[in-house]
């Protein structure tokens, strides 16, 4: 079985938050709800200053902390390595998201689905995207599982304007992502938190 | 804004920084506050033969921290899932140790109450008030491996949380009995004993606190940053103000003072100030969590190279 995961070039990133705004339209999270982002940090000090980017997604740990933290087992690892919230089995004590390091899990809030972007009634895009959510629990970047599924790439992957994303299975020895790792400097976000991301970065 | 060294508290998101705590709050803290407060005092009083700590302590644990937990929960209607998994779940087995206290605490008391038709014999009535005492233990002390459990979170990942937990409710616990028996008139005898008991955790408290601290300020950057946060940060007039001055060294002076003077009329301020800086404890943990910043590694370390997955 696959161990799906992502390579992401930072030397490529541009900050454009395409990831973003692609997550955004194909999962219609609602306001202030993002599974993917971009942190952007200025370094150094005047005037030689730059500025950098970290996109961020749910790592789809391999010992995922929030699917060890839930106390239902509504957080469950797909046999191809994909984290997925089983919203049904979901009581909302939110115990995942302070154990996810890469705070990457989003709670629904009461009257969260009510407002749409505009804070008035519902587009019908959110009409029918919001469908999906339930209030009171958890939901989290599936590494678009919906699509995956149909053997198409994430969102954010597919959108990304400089390729800096780059999906595939790390079960596969000569595939894309080992061969990456293995050419460039890689590393993980966090490895002190020992879940073993299956997001690994490249170096700028 | 908050700085530890070049790093601040990020204000969204997006920003580059570290992460305030923002999902478990004053809810959970009053239900922490409750249940090792109900179960401290309910032993306290089982140990002591003192009915009305034991039901107070009993509705503290069933009634006050069920209810904070239900009214924090998104789906509450289904709380029930929550006790699915006690081989991998601190929360499910502090479900199943709450459970198990709501009966075997009610056995205990219920004879005091409804007579004794309710009295269990022999071995079950032992068996009884063991269950209700070793389970009001692990309510105690299970709030802080819920916490510590989560590695994500620097400040709260120490072995010492659980121990802290366990010494406030016992404070708590030792606090509410000694209030409880001057009110009702009960149990006179352990008087004194408890008072003993209340400046010996009082000291214990304090010297755990500060080793606490000391460790955390000795840990991550967000440890660190939490500790700042709390000794000379937001949180400072809450933590030092409240848990320290009021809670801990006001508490102490007027334990000796009542002592002195004989006075029981003090001891209801005594448990005013010592519950004050037990939930403010509870609350500022909670509130001053902080996520550790995401970031590439610094260019010069090799530690975080790893392999492919």
């Amino acid at each position: 079985m696959a161990r799906l995961g992502m390579v992401i070039d930072l030397k490529r990133c541009v900050g454009c938050n395409s990831c973003t705004l692609s997550c955004k339209q194909e999962n219609g999270t609602p306001a202030g709800m993002h599974y993917a982002r971009v942190v952007t940090r200025e370094v150094g000090s005047y005037p030689q200053t730059r500025r950098t980017f970290l996109p961020l997604l749910c790592n789809h740990c391999e010992d995922a902390p929030c699917e060890k933290a839930c106390p239902t087992g509504a957080t469950y690892i797909r046999e191809d390595g994909i984290v997925m919230v089983a919203k049904e089995k979901c009581i909302g004590c939110r115990a995942c998201a302070v154990s996810c390091p890469y705070m990457n899990r989003h709670f629904i809030e009461k009257g969260f689905l009510e407002h749409g972007y505009a804070g008035g009634e519902l587009s019908p895009f959110e009409a029918v995207k919001f469908g999906a959510f339930e209030e009171g629990t958890m939901s989290k970047c599936t590494l678009c599982a919906h699509r995956v599924d149909e053997g198409l790439e994430p969102a954010c992957v597919t959108t990304c304007p400089t390729e800096a994303r780059i999906f595939g299975d790390w079960d596969e020895p000569e595939g894309k992502l080992q061969k990456l790792v293995r050419e460039r400097n890689s590393w993980t976000l966090l490895p002190e938190c020992k879940t073993r991301p299956k997001v690994f970065y490249l170096d700028a | 804004m908050a700085t530890h060294g070049e790093i601040a508290i990020a204000p969204h998101r997006f920003a580059y920084g570290f992460y305030r705590q923002v999902w478990w709050n004053w809810l959970i803290g009053t239900a922490f506050f409750c249940g090792g407060l109900g179960a401290g005092l309910f032993l306290v009083s089982l140990a002591t033969g003192e009915p009305a700590g034991m039901i107070a302590g009993w509705l503290l644990v069933t009634v006050g921290k069920n209810t904070a937990h239900l009214f924090y929960l998104g789906r509450p209607e289904r709380f029930w899932r929550a006790a699915m998994r006690p081989d991998r779940s601190w929360i499910a087995r502090g479900i199943w140790a709450t459970g198990f206290f709501a009966v075997a605490g009610f056995l205990s008391f219920a004879p005091h109450v409804f007579g004794p038709a309710w009295q269990l014999s022999g071995a079950a009535g032992a068996a009884v008030q063991w269950v209700a005492a070793i389970s009001a233990l692990f309510i105690m002390f299970y709030d802080g491996f819920v916490m510590n459990s989560s590695g994500a979170i620097p400040f709260w990942n120490s072995a010492l949380l659980p121990l802290l937990v366990l010494m406030y409710a016992s404070l708590g616990g030792t606090t509410l009995s000694l209030l409880l028996r001057a009110v009702t008139g009960g149990g006179q005898e352990y008087m004194a004993w408890l008072g003993l008991q209340e400046k010996w955790l009082l000291g214990g408290n304090a010297a755990l606190l500060g080793a606490y601290l000391y460790r955390m300020s000795r840990w991550q950057p967000a440890a660190r940053e939490t500790v700042r946060l709390l000794v000379r940060g937001r949180f400072a007039w809450a933590f030092v103000g409240l848990v320290l001055a009021i809670g801990l060294g006001t508490t102490l002076l007027l334990t000796f003072a009542a002592e002195r003077f004989r006075s029981e009329a003090l001891l209801p301020v005594i448990a005013a100030c010592e519950l004050t800086g037990d939930f403010t404890l509870l609350i500022v943990w909670l509130k001053s969590g902080l996520f550790s910043p995401q970031t590439a590694p610094h260019p010069l370390s090799t530690s975080s190279k790893q392999e492919p997955a």
